[in-house]
């Protein structure tokens, strides 16, 4: 039960470093919290208003008391344990509302000075620092995480200044997830998990080949769905680059230009001919979707029908892929 | 705790997805109903695990005070269900459930405590003792009655842990933990550290602090 306790001046009803679980109120009377400030080790005196509670974090997370609780007047306060305090308190949710606002900035306080001495050593501009997150995990070849990251800064940053690599990174990301799937695929050029921040690391190796820039600035193009000048871009990369590799991912990519440029015909005879020349193409299952998409979109549904099959009976195939071709195949049904 | 109540604001992950990220702007907070949560920091190339949290327990706490960033990542070990607070709803669910307000009550008695502790071992200015004061801020944290008559404590904890506290690079904390072996003060194993004698680390301690 709480009880009522009477004290006369210059008493102390509790002192700093005790273990208690009891938290008191003032009901009349005059107290002083004594303490010295954790910084400049400065006395500082707090003066209980009446109807106040203290002792109250203390007791609660079962520390050592921070303070000397000193009677200035003859006081009465009340008593109570942790749980009767917590029954009190149940009843009231505005006097919650008012302490955890308390503690919230006493928190925030303290928080702040933490971070000031901190300062030097872990100082990340936030910006900076979520892009950075995504490039951890895309590193690591978490792709869900990476695009999760991405997305989030693309959200928060718009014209950001890492808007354009998180654009690039985010589409590799959902790629790599489909096709390899976490923890494998290719490494991804042009990572740098030092941007904007303090854990500067000597980078070798990872400089961004000419092809991959022009790659992924191309990409970036077409994600603003500028189709027209992806296209063009691509179709640069694809007649001029030394580079295999990006040759063949833009001679994807301008079928697919094709396809959201609604240039069904070019889109069908671009990707057989590639098919031709690269019967092994990676995106091999989403070429051929495309040029059943595109007999579908003129109106052709049978071949449009023969491309779907085919890519069901493929081995292999992207669950990615598979689902889109079956939901294309209940659209035209 | 009945909290069908709350079922409108249910959110549910897949196992390794984000719930949030380091550095993202906070604007809600969240109590697990089943399921655990990861709460991580990268740390250079390496993801550590700060903490692995479960049904009942609140996470992303600090956005109730203020937009400030995420100051780690949180992500489902396995399929989590949690229900998600922002400051909007957040008075309803005080309101409905007070139970969940002292639990955050507690949480942040909690929180307050341990960034002063932290506080007080930056105000040192003397390296030994931030270290030596990282081991008896550890001891605190683990009371247990068999040992209190013994000076030989044992901390599960590394030395990037503790370079992690006391705001040292590993080459300053490792530098110090050495003087301490060579000392015979410290024994220093693969994962965990062994303090000689706490009692006489407490009184090194307290005679660096400024009075």
């Amino acid at each position: 039960m709480p009880r009522p306790m009477s004290f006369k001046a210059n008493s102390v009803i509790y002192f700093r470093g005790d273990v208690s679980d009891k938290i008191y109120i003032l009901k009349s009377g005059r107290i002083s919290l004594n303490s010295n400030d954790i910084e400049t080790g400065q006395e500082i005196h707090d003066y209980i208003q009446t109807g106040e509670f203290f002792g109250v974090k203390s007791a609660m997370g079962k520390y050592p008391r921070e303070e000397d609780a000193v009677v200035l007047s003859t006081t009465t306060v009340i008593q109570f344990s942790v749980p009767e305090f917590e029954a009190l308190v149940s009843q009231n949710t505005t006097l919650i509302m008012k302490m955890l606002k308390v503690f919230s900035n006493q928190l925030r306080r303290i928080h702040v000075k933490v971070s000031s001495l901190l300062a030097e050593e872990e100082h990340v501009d936030p910006e900076a620092g979520l892009f950075n997150i995504g490039q951890y995990y895309l590193g690591k070849k978490r792709y869900v995480q990476a695009l999760h990251a991405f997305r989030r800064y693309l959200t928060y940053y718009p014209s950001g200044t890492f808007n354009q690599k998180a654009n690039e990174f985010a589409l590799k990301a959902e790629q790599f997830a489909q096709q390899y799937g976490a923890g494998k695929g290719p490494s991804i050029q042009g990572l740098d998990s030092s941007v904007g921040g303090t854990a500067a690391k000597p980078d070798t190796g990872r400089q961004m080949s000419d092809a991959a820039k022009q790659y992924y600035a191309a990409v970036s193009v077409f994600s603003q769905q500028k189709y027209a000048e992806a296209l063009r871009s691509f179709k640069k990369i694809a007649e001029e680059s030394a580079d295999e590799e990006f040759r063949i991912k833009s001679l994807f990519e301008i079928g697919r230009c094709f396809f959201n440029l609604e240039q069904y015909d070019n889109c069908i005879k671009h990707f057989k001919s590639l098919i031709q020349r690269y019967p092994k193409l990676p995106e091999l299952a989403d070429a051929l979707f495309h040029v059943g998409q595109s007999y579908n979109e003129k109106g052709d549904q049978e071949k449009a029908e023969s491309f779907f099959q085919k890519i069901l009976s493929m081995p292999g195939t992207s669950e990615t892929v598979l689902r889109k071709v079956r939901r294309a195949m209940k659209a035209a049904s | 705790m009945n909290l069908e109540a709350f079922e409108r604001f249910a959110v549910s992950y897949e196992p390794g997805e984000i719930i949030f990220c380091e550095y993202e702007p906070g604007d809600a907070f969240y109590l697990i109903q089943g399921g655990r949560v990861q709460i991580s920091r990268i740390m250079g190339d390496i993801e550590k695990t700060l903490d692995v949290l479960q049904q009942g327990e609140i996470f992303g706490e600090m956005a109730i005070l203020e937009e400030a960033p995420r100051s780690a990542t949180a992500s489902a070990i396995e399929r989590v269900k949690c229900l998600e607070f922002n400051r909007a709803n957040f008075e309803i669910l005080m309101r409905g459930q007070p139970a969940i307000a002292l639990r955050l009550l507690k949480l942040f008695t909690k929180r307050i405590y341990d960034q002063r502790r932290r506080f007080m071992i930056l105000t040192l200015d003397d390296v030994q003792a931030r270290v030596a004061d990282v081991f008896l801020m550890l001891n605190e944290m683990q009371v247990n009655p068999a040992e209190e008559e013994m000076d030989e404590r044992v901390f599960q904890t590394t030395q990037d842990d503790v370079a992690h506290w006391a705001g040292l690079s590993s080459e300053e904390t490792r530098h110090v933990l050495n003087h301490f072996v060579s000392q015979r003060r410290l024994e220093v194993q693969k994962d965990q550290i062994i303090v000689k004698n706490i009692n006489e680390f407490i009184r090194f301690v307290s005679s660096r602090r400024k009075q």
